[in-house]
């Protein structure tokens, strides 16, 4: 399979005057063309961090961004902001958490699909767009009439699924979800998640789908990255790590939900806070909050290891690659 | 159960809430209605947990609010104890506040910003004369709090409430609600605003002070997998109705209504395994302008037939008392 974005030490902190926040440590992995990768994490964790660094839409003044992250070879974080504008909407989209808010409420969705085509091909005429829109439209399940309305005469799933349609102008070969079906109804949300994944059969898709709810990624990704504190804990497939769920983080996150139709189990939250951020402890970043935590993981910080099975995991409980319960 | 001669706890008689509209069309004089909710009966007995789902505008909010009071419903009451609640606030308007709570989906917005937890905390005990005098009322808060899982409570005290996070403020809006005991609490989406991880201990720790204290909890929700988790008994909810009520595992695992089975076919589950054929729903929920006079649910609804539009089914009851308002049930093999 081929290679569509490789992360390698990402790190990304907000600088103030007297603190540096460490947002994101040391992130790395890698999407193949085709997966759909689910980003999940409790807030704070830094998420959306990552995801607004691949798209360099920081105040690149308070923030610092080392490493490396190869989109076709090129390094999105060492771009110029003209280079950056050629990739985004055609090889890059993104789709935000409140549509409401992304979509001008001034102009027709029309006017704006235009602005937006046009970037990139600046010649094309009214009616090419609208084709290509309405085509849009109706891969998402709205009526063509949305062509013509404003934002304020649409509900909130219709919103959010012009937003989804936008964001596939050009056909992005990433496309990034940021909580994009946080906001939307139980109904709403299960019907959209449906239709992306029906979507990816059709057109070629790669997806990173930033949520906090594991339900989400177990319904519409193939591979799943779990965060905590900045820092990778668990990356591998979704059908691995639901079932089998190793890392300690991980564990506790799945078991704070409760399931749809299995057994009625216990609920467990994890105990205490995330870490201040701006004080970065030497150990492992889980290790205050984790039941099995060692001396070794307050004090040493695990590195990330590849198992058999092709996850990557960072805890001192697999190292070496073998399995100690 | 011998329902002759037992009265609910809670029970909530034909309560319908209306609320009037004017839109562009129409003459002076004439007013159409927002049935917001309408004609729901419902019974909650001591140390119940009913949980109540649905779409967001299906009403499940303002039947919270109607049961507490804060609204006051076009028709209907809801009794407790047998005691009608209009009565009841009427008389005697501070027993009925003691005796029915309401814990917000919000916690930030919940408290005063310019009050410290020890004040916001002391108020309602020093309202009820709860305690000799403040000291003593120090010590109720300062034990309630540690029972909660808030510590170190001194410190906690001394805070504002920009200064604890949104779990912390949860647990201690619950706390709040539970220090006058009441006998009925209602739950409006206690935990839609927190994260995650602090989730499960907000809802073990209503379960636990609802089985403790045998108090009657009413947990109005949208997510479908935590309100079966939490609830005994769940109601569906469609447009200002209850559509489907049963045990929690009955009404999930079984569901008999259309509307209630396309709900839960929807929803995500954490076993990717549980995946299912989604039954899909034409369209949004429409707004409750007038709707019917068939089932409400008709317009969107799979197999709904000739029958559905022309009148408002009644409910089939089945032998564990698991009831939907479906015209076509036994169809379909369901």
């Amino acid at each position: 399979m081929e290679r569509l974005l490789t992360l390698e030490n990402v790190n990304v902190s907000y600088v103030n005057k007297d603190k540096k926040v460490y947002a994101v440590k040391n992130a790395g992995f890698s999407i193949n063309k085709g997966d759909s990768l689910g980003v999940v994490g409790e807030s704070g964790s830094g998420k959306s961090t990552l995801a607004m660094a691949l798209l360099r839409l920081h105040d690149e003044s308070r923030t610092e961004i080392t490493g490396k992250a190869l989109f076709e070879g090129k390094n999105l974080l060492e771009l110029t902001q003209e280079e950056m504008n050629a990739l985004r909407w055609k090889d890059i989209s993104v789709v935000f958490q409140k549509a409401m808010n992304s979509l001008s409420p001034v102009h027709r969705i029309s006017e704006q699909v235009e602005d937006i085509y046009r970037v990139h091909e600046p010649h094309a005429s009214k009616k090419e767009i609208e084709e290509r829109m309405i085509y849009l439209l109706k891969l998402v399940n709205l009526p063509e009439r949305v062509y013509r309305l404003y934002p304020h005469e649409m509900s909130g799933g219709m919103l959010q699924r012009t937003a989804i349609a936008v964001s596939l102008l050009h056909s992005p070969k990433l496309i990034i979800f940021d909580e994009a079906t946080t906001a939307l109804d139980v109904v709403t949300q299960g019907q959209i998640l449906e239709e992306v994944v029906q979507m990816e059969q059709e057109i070629s898709m790669t997806r990173i789908m930033i949520t906090h709810d594991m339900s989400v990624v177990a319904a519409s990704c193939n591979k799943v990255a779990v965060m905590y504190a900045g820092e990778f804990m668990e990356i591998g497939y979704v059908k691995d790590i639901f079932k089998n769920p190793m890392h300690p983080y991980t564990k506790g996150l799945l078991n704070s939900f409760p399931s749809l139709k299995g057994e009625n189990e216990t609920l467990h939250a994890i105990p205490g806070f995330l870490p201040d951020l701006s004080k970065p402890e030497p150990g492992c970043v889980f290790a205050s909050r984790c039941p099995q935590a060692s001396e070794r993981c307050r004090r040493e910080k695990p590195a990330c290891q590849e198992l058999k099975d092709g996850r990557q995991i960072a805890c001192w409980l697999y190292q070496g690659g073998e399995t100690h319960e | 159960m011998n329902k002759e001669n037992h009265t609910p706890f809670v029970s909530v008689k034909d309560v319908a809430m209306w609320y009037p509209y004017h839109g562009k069309r129409q003459q002076k004089g004439e007013k159409d209605w927002i049935k917001a909710v309408d004609g729901v009966s419902i019974e909650i007995e001591h140390g119940e947990i009913l949980g109540v789902i649905g779409e967001s505008g299906c009403g499940k909010s303002t039947l919270g609010k109607i049961l507490t009071r804060l609204e006051n419903p076009t028709r209907g009451d809801c009794l407790i104890d047998g005691v009608s609640t209009k009565e009841m606030i009427k008389k005697d308007a501070k027993k009925f506040r003691s005796t029915v709570q309401i814990v917000f989906q919000n916690p930030f917005d919940t408290f005063t910003p310019r009050d410290t937890i020890e004040k916001i905390l002391l108020r309602p005990l020093k309202n009820y004369s709860i305690g000799t005098d403040n000291e003593d009322r120090r010590r109720i808060c300062i034990e309630a709090l540690e029972a909660g899982g808030l510590r170190p409570a001194e410190d906690i005290l001394k805070r504002f409430p920009h200064e604890l996070s949104g779990g912390q403020l949860q647990r201690i809006s619950i706390i709040r609600s539970m220090f006058l005991n009441p006998g009925f609490i209602v739950a409006d989406e206690p935990v839609s605003m927190l994260d995650v991880s602090v989730r499960a201990d907000i809802i073990n720790m209503l379960i636990e002070l609802s089985k403790s204290k045998d108090a009657a909890v009413m947990f109005i929700s949208h997510d479908i997998a935590l309100t079966r988790y939490i609830s005994d008994n769940i109601a569906v909810m469609y447009l200002g109705r209850i559509v489907e009520y049963g045990s929690a595992d009955e009404v999930v695992k079984s569901p008999m209504h259309p509307y209630t089975q396309a709900l839960i076919s929807n929803c995500a589950s954490i076993d990717p395994e549980d995946k299912q054929e989604t039954i899909s729903i034409e369209g949004e929920p429409p707004t409750p302008l007038n709707p019917g006079p068939g089932c409400y649910f008709a317009p969107r609804c799979y197999m709904a037939c000739e029958e559905c539009y022309k009148r408002y089914p009644e409910p089939v009851v089945s032998e564990t008392g698991h009831w939907a308002a479906c015209a076509r049930i036994g169809e379909n093999g369901k």
